[in-house]
């Protein structure tokens, strides 16, 4: 048990966590439920993008696609007479497939220019998308009737949410982990020791856009409507990437943090008007500051403030006060 | 015959707006190997700079140009001085910081923009923006033809730089070796300030000549960011003459695409993202790339 | 398992062109199970483009690279470890933020082994005991001193699982009782089975350990055979007069 408990320090925390959204619709009301519901969707996005971004270093900011993916299927697939919960596992398997046919060409680059090839990527989905009639072209798409229930879409979120950090926390604790850390750290040496990291980069990629698309789907069971300004927008791909950038890349808590701070940005920017015409300067400031002081995020500053007073303490190995992650 | 004529004077006349829109992220490429994001905020801002100098003092967008670009250029200087400078220089190519940096600086343009002018599209109309030319049985609107001279000008202006002023020859220098030419004796710092500015101000310039072609929003500038990248990418990164080349391919490109097939014209900008991510994958080295491999499959026996 | 009879690696006319440059110029050689075979020339004759081909990481423009009878060239490099053939780098480049027992395990995880548990971790220990880093196991990689992080170095390809290991210059920047110790754990490295290619500067070193070996000046082979032999060749003297080799290299 204490074996366990070493290796994930922040079990108990995480458990206390996931206890707590569970049992939230017993004694909460709906507003907070709501934002409850937000912050879950949040973390499935960030948790989920911080596999391939963080832990492995390929920052895409073409996200939203998946998003997109998941929701358009499910709406489509409901309006055929389709149960929304069967849609989820297909909106799923189609994002996996297509994260394999954009992988497959674009691994090849290195650092920034693979990021901005997911702009592009992500730029061609929504222009595409807007144009075809299937999908309702730019005005959208809305849920058959009947298919509302918030209870149950909030615990398939919440429970989305937990898996997707323990699948996260298991798979980077193994040998998967260490392949996705080599990877970021030194891509030509992970593949001179026989890491092979396109196979694992299409994996992580494929896994994480799964997850992605099932919180779409689940947000689009939520809202009842969605259109490509909604679900394919290059902001959302933006906020997918700021939660983790934000919180500390690469590491369990950081998108969880990132989560939960912007989902209590999106709650006081949409309470206030004046402060709803600024997000993006919160946001764009947000950037500039962590790239120029603290490139690691929340996590970064923490690890930093530690290291500092553990040096004030000569008799604390540094060794201890290992980072939460 | 003819029609193909007109499609290409189109094209010719869309590759002077792409070129100076390119040169602008393509100088500062060269000299920092930084990929400036920022680089659509800038162009934004400046077509609102201009359309507010059109609005308030009825000054000619053209004319403008000359008011504008100076200011960007100092703009471009205190955004090095105050965010570039301190970015950690990595020898081994552009980084992610830089990246999100600048990135974050074109979120904060935009908001700029949407505080001052709000949210509604804008556009510029000058005595001649309706006015077109007949030639060649083809039609070719006055402002094109316009901006298409503003480029060629600023395009002149920008190769006398380079060849002839001490600046513009270190440029160039830092470009193709940054630690020769540091062990010249050139400063780094100073000529990364410099570079900064020419190519805001180049960005600034594309801005105001877009301005009088099409309405904008804030939002504006994400579209010819990635046209600019997938010139800068075709023409191959480290050459100025292959961004001109560049500019020429996608222009003719995209308008032939849009003369000679059903493409919609709403799909046109899916165009040129799926070409950047083509050409980024299968020829990272760009045309120069690809005549390089030619040339060596001609030369090995 | 009975050794098979022939060479473990065959090189027949690899050459290798960047552009304009020819840095390999139809290299042949012929490397056999449980040699020390070194490759030796002056600065800049192709040494390391010549390992680059052989694992992968570079593909050669022409020739071929024979391994236990399969050939190499056009396999990426994680498909060449696999197959049990590895090289360190010269210039060290260790996962800087991971500790030296993860950087082992990555070889251990993902080489040609493919172990997994507790075989993983009874590999990790095994490997940093014999390069002696076994006390620092649990630091940081960054904080390495040089000599440390050749071995590192080796460990990490060794963790592998290989049947040939190509070290690319472990004793530059070392000092004459490092030196010893690598020449010792080469020799042991040896006596485990495996085979090994060497890069080296050090010609008393290469002089002391080397089966054979072959010298490349500009890309072409100008000798080989035994060290007695090969060094004493006019080529090979004023090859390395010529361009003034000295005992400690580039940074």
């Amino acid at each position: 048990m204490t074996a366990v408990l070493r290796r994930h320090p922040m079990l108990p925390v995480g458990v206390a966590f996931g206890a707590f959204l569970l049992l939230a619709p017993v004694f909460a009301e709906r507003g907070t439920e709501n934002d409850l519901w937000n912050m879950s969707f949040f973390l499935v996005l960030a948790a989920a993008w911080n596999l391939l971004g963080g832990f492995a270093g390929q920052v895409s900011l073409g996200y939203s696609a998946f998003v997109g993916i998941g929701a358009y299927t499910t709406v489509l697939l409901a309006k055929a007479g389709w149960s929304p919960w069967l849609t989820l596992p297909v909106g799923a398997a189609l994002a996996a497939a297509f994260s394999v046919v954009v992988g497959l060409p674009t691994f090849r680059l290195r650092g920034p220019y693979f990021t901005i090839a997911t702009i592009g990527v992500g730029e061609a989905v929504r222009v595409i998308a807007s144009g075809l009639d299937f999908t309702g072209g730019s005005s959208g798409l809305r849920m058959p009737a009947g298919t509302f229930d918030f209870t149950a879409n909030y615990y398939a979120m919440v429970g989305l949410a937990l898996v997707t950090l323990a699948l996260v926390a298991w798979l980077t604790q193994h040998a998967f982990g260490l392949a996705l850390e080599a990877i970021r750290q030194d891509i030509d040496g992970a593949e001179a020791l026989g890491v092979n990291s396109t196979q694992v980069k299409l994996q992580a990629h494929a896994i994480s856009s799964a997850l992605v698309a099932v919180a779409g789907g689940l947000f689009a069971t939520n809202f009842q409507y969605i259109s490509p300004g909604s679900v394919f927008d290059f902001r959302l791909s933006l906020t997918i990437v700021l939660m983790p950038i934000v919180g500390g890349m690469g590491t369990l808590t950081g998108p969880v943090l990132g989560a939960m701070l912007f989902s209590y940005l999106q709650i006081k920017l949409l309470a206030s008007p004046a402060l709803r015409d600024s997000y993006l300067f919160i946001y764009g400031g947000l950037l500039i500051v962590v790239m120029l002081f603290e490139p690691k995020g929340i996590l970064g500053l923490w690890e930093r403030l530690i290291a500092l007073w553990a040096r004030r303490r000569p008799e604390q190995p540094v060794a201890e006060a290992r980072r939460a992650s | 015959m003819q029609k193909f004529v007109v499609v290409a004077l189109n094209s010719l006349l869309a590759a002077g707006l792409y070129a100076t829109m390119s040169y602008g992220l393509a100088v500062i490429y060269g000299v920092m190997r930084i990929i400036n994001l920022a680089h659509a905020g800038l162009m934004m801002l400046a077509a609102y700079a201009t359309w507010a100098l059109n609005d308030r003092f009825a000054l000619d967008p053209f004319l403008s140009m000359v008011v504008v670009a100076p200011a960007f250029f100092l703009i471009g200087m205190a955004l090095y001085a105050t965010l570039i400078r301190w970015l950690p220089r990595s020898s081994a190519g552009p980084s992610m910081q830089s990246l999100l940096l600048l990135f974050g600086v074109w979120l904060v343009l935009q908001n700029l923009a949407y505080a001052i002018w709000g949210g509604d599209t804008q556009s510029i109309l000058t005595p001649y923006t309706m006015e077109s030319v007949s030639f060649l049985g083809g039609r070719f609107g006055v402002p094109q033809i316009l901006v298409f001279v503003a480029s060629i000008l600023s395009l002149v202006g920008l190769n006398l730089v380079l060849r002839r002023t001490y600046l513009g020859k270190a440029i160039r220098a830092v470009t193709q070796n940054r630690d020769a030419s540091m062990l010249s004796g050139v400063n780094a710092g100073q000529i990364a300030a410099v570079a900064f500015g020419i190519g805001t101000a180049f960005a600034a310039m594309a801005g105001s000549m877009l301005s009088t072609l099409y309405a904008f929003t804030p939002d504006f500038g994400r579209s010819f960011l990635l046209k600019a990248f997938c010139i800068i990418v075709l023409g191959g990164m480290e050459s100025f003459t292959g961004v001109a080349v560049g500019a020429l391919v996608l222009a003719f490109i995209e308008n032939f695409a849009s003369a000679y097939t059903s493409i919609p014209v709403s799909y046109q900008d899916a165009i040129s993202f799926t070409l950047l991510v083509v050409v980024l994958v299968a020829a990272p080295g760009g045309l120069p790339g690809l005549w390089r491999m030619l040339d060596r499959r001609v030369m090995a026996r | 398992m009975q050794a098979e009879s022939g060479p473990i690696l065959v090189v027949s006319s690899v050459s290798k062109r960047f552009g304009g440059l020819l840095a390999l110029d139809s290299v042949s050689f012929e490397v056999n199970r449980g040699e020390i075979f070194s490759v030796i020339g002056p600065n800049g004759a192709g040494k390391t483009t010549l390992f680059s081909c052989l694992v992968g990481a570079q593909r050669p423009t022409t020739g071929s690279v024979r391994f236990k009878g399969e050939e190499l060239s056009g396999l990426r490099n994680d498909e060449v470890v696999v197959r049990g053939l590895v090289r360190t780098h010269q210039i060290v480049k260790p996962f800087r933020d991971l500790t030296v027992a993860d950087n082992v395990r990555v070889g251990v995880l993902y080489g040609r082994l493919r172990l997994r548990g507790a075989k993983a971790r009874e590999r990790v220990d095994e490997v940093l005991t014999r390069t002696q880093l076994g006390t620092r196991a649990s630091v940081k990689a960054g904080v390495l001193s040089i000599g440390e992080l050749k071995r590192l170095e080796i460990a990490r390809a060794l963790a592998t699982g290989p049947d040939v290991l190509c070290l690319d210059e472990v004793m530059g920047g070392l000092n004459p009782a490092e030196i010893q110790q690598a020449m010792a754990l080469v020799r042991a490295l040896r006596d485990s089975g495996l085979t090994l290619l060497m890069i080296e500067h050090h010609v008393h070193a290469v002089a002391g350990l080397s089966d054979r070996l072959v010298v490349l000046n500009f890309g072409k082979k100008i000798a080989e055979g035994r060290p007695a032999e090969a060094l004493r060749e006019p080529a090979v003297v004023a090859a390395y007069l010529g361009h003034e080799s000295k005992e400690e290299t580039r940074a």
